[in-house]
């Protein structure tokens, strides 16, 4: 075969297999099941009714019923493939390490108490109207000399007041599933309304328990302590539990130093680490505009060598440049942990950075780039967002087309 | 005029190159539609064709589909190598997968993404050993998985309040998981490295509503089942009940205010009250109307 002739063929080759990829869609190495134990979707599922004709050579009749059915399901398809496309395509202008505040509007506030309320009641028994048990947790996991605050307060239907006891309160490791006798005794514990130690105010009917789990026997525990109440009110009694999950050493401790520096058209706010612990730290922070508006959720979500190291906290360019913060940048709360696989706890948390831990310099706009994040990822994915909706839109046209006749 | 003939057929001769590598491409890409148990699990951990848990191997729930067993006991974090071998087997390389999850499936989904999304994946071969790992097909990798989008059914990873008030054991370490308020903080919800999770929520049960507050699946009340922000607890109920909080479709705010994690959608909210938990070992309950969702989708 002489090379001009090869080349035709090749390109014919790619042709034809391209031509069989649009109409056969992807490869099903499995037969297709077809046992439905259920009624039938609006739309009949693949496997119902022949595939379309591919387009090369006569087709078939086509039933109206089944080719309306069939349009109705790539219609279905081309549908939600265009709508993952397009939001995928918007979401990932910015990078995963940095992200629109309100795009993680319930982590900007991480020490921000957990409040819940649920019928005071024992467990298995039936709730009883007019009480409710409201409680409160300002932290689930704890390291080192951390504290957790806790609280609970009966009320009726009406969120009024209502007397309540606490008539037996244990601190203990929990138990869990097949494992050892825990080596650490369990402890009382003291809620009270007398507007110390944490509680807020006394007398308000709210009970409360500032608890340090390394002060109470608990300081080389890693794992997951409970903290069990038992409680009266009138004459109802009911039972709650609160677990904390506790580390007892931090894998690596923060320096001072933080900075921050315009690189490839983002603004890195760096931080140092001396790390005792190698591996991957998940470490989140938020930043504020110069009015106190949270601005972005900014992460690090990586591997880290033992040994000091200095991590980025990226607000990325376009984000910069699409959200016109008022500067300067205030970057606070920093959180994060060093992230145990296949174990639990799953995690040493390193020391919390609350409040305030970095104000940039004011900044013009112009200083970052607005183009949008690039990567090997998006590119994989809108690539293959891309080929569903061809897809999808190539399979419509074909069924749009006017049947032929052929045959018996 | 020579150079100009030369460069036209190094053009044609390179697309046509360019065809026949995206051909063989193809020819190697597979979709899978993975499914990823709750609470109780039941599967052959690593036997990707044990459907147990779900019912009948034979119905159809999607293109190529695998049952990525976890026990379904033991913690999230325990468990969780089980749920990265069968995305690294599947779902890498040229390869893509379409995930439906029940239940605790949601928080393990949910957990995997927040934790392990943009980790360094070593692309597979998709020919799964016994227990359940793939051997590398080259020395390839790449970030994360490919997985075009999540179904969930039931979703509990906003937790459920059966595990705060202890009628569920309080010594199953999956239980202290479900705990509303260790379930919301275990990791962002909000971040799913921008995949979808589309929601379907169960309202049939009646033996938990005192516990379980507004509408609820017997087992998960909609504030987690339809992905909602912040603190467990939240009333939310269809419709027709005017004495609270309606659950909102899709992405949009819900009556009163309360908002959905970020990418995530409710696809069906039960209006009729048709729906429960539990599978039944028949594909049943809410995970019918997910199951219907792949075999049209999932493809």
């Amino acid at each position: 075969m002489n090379r001009r002739r090869m080349i035709a063929a090749l390109a014919a080759t790619g042709l034809l297999g391209t031509g069989w990829w649009l109409a056969a869609g992807s490869a099903t190495p499995e037969p297709a099941p077809t046992t439905v134990a259920m009624a039938a979707p609006a739309v009949a599922p693949p496997g119902s009714a022949p595939a379309p004709a591919a387009g090369l050579g006569p087709r078939r009749v086509r039933d109206p019923a089944e080719l309306a059915a069939q349009r109705a399901l790539w219609q279905q398809r081309l549908q939600r493939a265009r709508e993952v496309r397009d939001a995928y395509a918007a979401a990932t202008r910015y990078p995963p390490e940095s992200r629109p505040a309100a795009e993680h509007g319930d982590q900007l506030h991480p020490g921000r108490p957990v409040q819940e309320t649920m019928p005071l009641r024992m467990p298995g028994a039936p709730a009883r109207d007019g009480f409710q048990l409201r409680s409160s947790q300002d932290r689930i996991y704890l390291q080192g000399d951390e504290a957790v605050r806790l609280s609970v307060a009966a009320v009726d239907d009406a969120g009024q007041p209502l007397p309540l006891a606490v008539t037996r309160a244990i601190a203990h490791e929990a138990a869990q599933g097949q494992q050892r006798a825990s080596r650490y005794g369990q402890v009382d514990v003291s809620f009270r309304d007398d507007g110390q130690n944490g509680d807020t105010q006394a007398g308000d009917g709210e009970l409360t328990l500032r608890w340090q789990p390394a002060t109470q026997g608990f300081a080389e525990l890693d794992g997951l302590i409970r903290i069990e109440l038992s409680l009266q009110s009138g004459e109802q009694a009911g039972y709650a539990y609160f677990d904390v999950i506790y580390t007892p050493a931090a894998p690596a401790t923060w320096l001072p130093g933080a900075r921050e520096a315009v690189q490839d058209g983002s603004l890195n706010l760096l931080l140092k680490l001396q790390v005792q612990q190698a591996g991957r730290y998940v470490i989140s922070g938020r930043v504020d505009d110069a009015n106190g508006k949270p601005f972005a959720l900014v992460g690090f979500n990586d591997t880290l060598a033992a040994g000091t190291r200095e991590l980025a906290l990226p607000v990325f360019g376009k984000l910069l440049r699409d959200g016109q913060p008022a500067f300067p940048l205030t970057l606070r709360d920093v959180t994060g942990f060093l992230l145990h696989e296949d174990r639990f706890p799953d995690r040493a948390l390193l020391a919390a950075r609350e409040g305030k831990v970095y104000t940039t310099r004011a900044h013009v706009l112009a200083e970052f780039s607005s183009a949008e994040w690039q990567s090997e990822e998006r590119r994989r994915y809108l690539t293959e967002y891309d080929k569903d909706v061809a897809q999808a839109e190539a399979q419509l046209r074909q069924l749009s087309e006017p049947a032929t006749v052929a045959g018996p | 005029m020579a150079g100009h003939g030369r460069t036209k057929r190094w053009a044609l001769g390179a697309a046509a190159l360019l065809a026949v590598m995206g051909v063989a491409h193809l020819a190697g890409a597979t979709n899978y539609a993975l499914w990823v148990n709750g609470r109780t699990g039941g599967g052959q951990l690593g036997n990707y064709a044990d459907f147990t848990y779900w019912g009948p191997a034979s119905t159809a729930a999607g293109v190529n589909k695998k049952s990525v067993n976890w026990d379904g006991y033991n913690h999230i974090s325990d468990q969780n190598y089980l749920v990265r071998n069968a995305l690294d087997c599947y779902c890498t390389g040229s390869n893509w997968c379409y995930v439906a999850a029940h239940s605790a499936g949601d928080l393990m989904m949910g957990y995997t993404l927040a934790m392990y999304g943009g980790s360094t994946r070593n692309v597979k071969n998709a020919t799964p050993a016994a227990d359940g790992t793939c051997s590398n097909a080259g020395s390839s990798t790449q970030t994360g998985w490919n997985i075009k989008w999540i179904d969930i059914a039931g979703g509990a990873a906003g937790g459920s309040e059966l595990a705060n008030a202890g009628d569920w054991a309080l010594s199953e370490p999956l239980v202290s998981d479900l705990k509303t308020a260790t379930a919301r903080a275990m990791y962002d919800h909000n971040s799913t490295r921008s995949k979808w999770f589309y929601m379907y929520a169960g309202a049939s049960g009646t033996l938990y509503s005192a516990v379980l507050p507004g509408q609820d699946d017997e087992a998960i009340a909609y504030h987690s089942s339809g992905g909602i922000s912040g603190t467990g607890g939240q009333s939310l109920c269809n419709p027709a009940d005017w004495f609270c909080n309606d659950l909102n479709l899709g992405t949009a705010a819900n009556e009163g205010g309360s908002t959905k994690w970020s990418y995530h959608s409710v696809s069906f909210r039960d209006n009729n009250e048709a729906y429960n938990h539990y599978t039944n070992g028949n594909w049943a309950g809410i995970t019918s109307l997910m199951r219907q969702d792949m075999v049209t989708n999932a493809q």
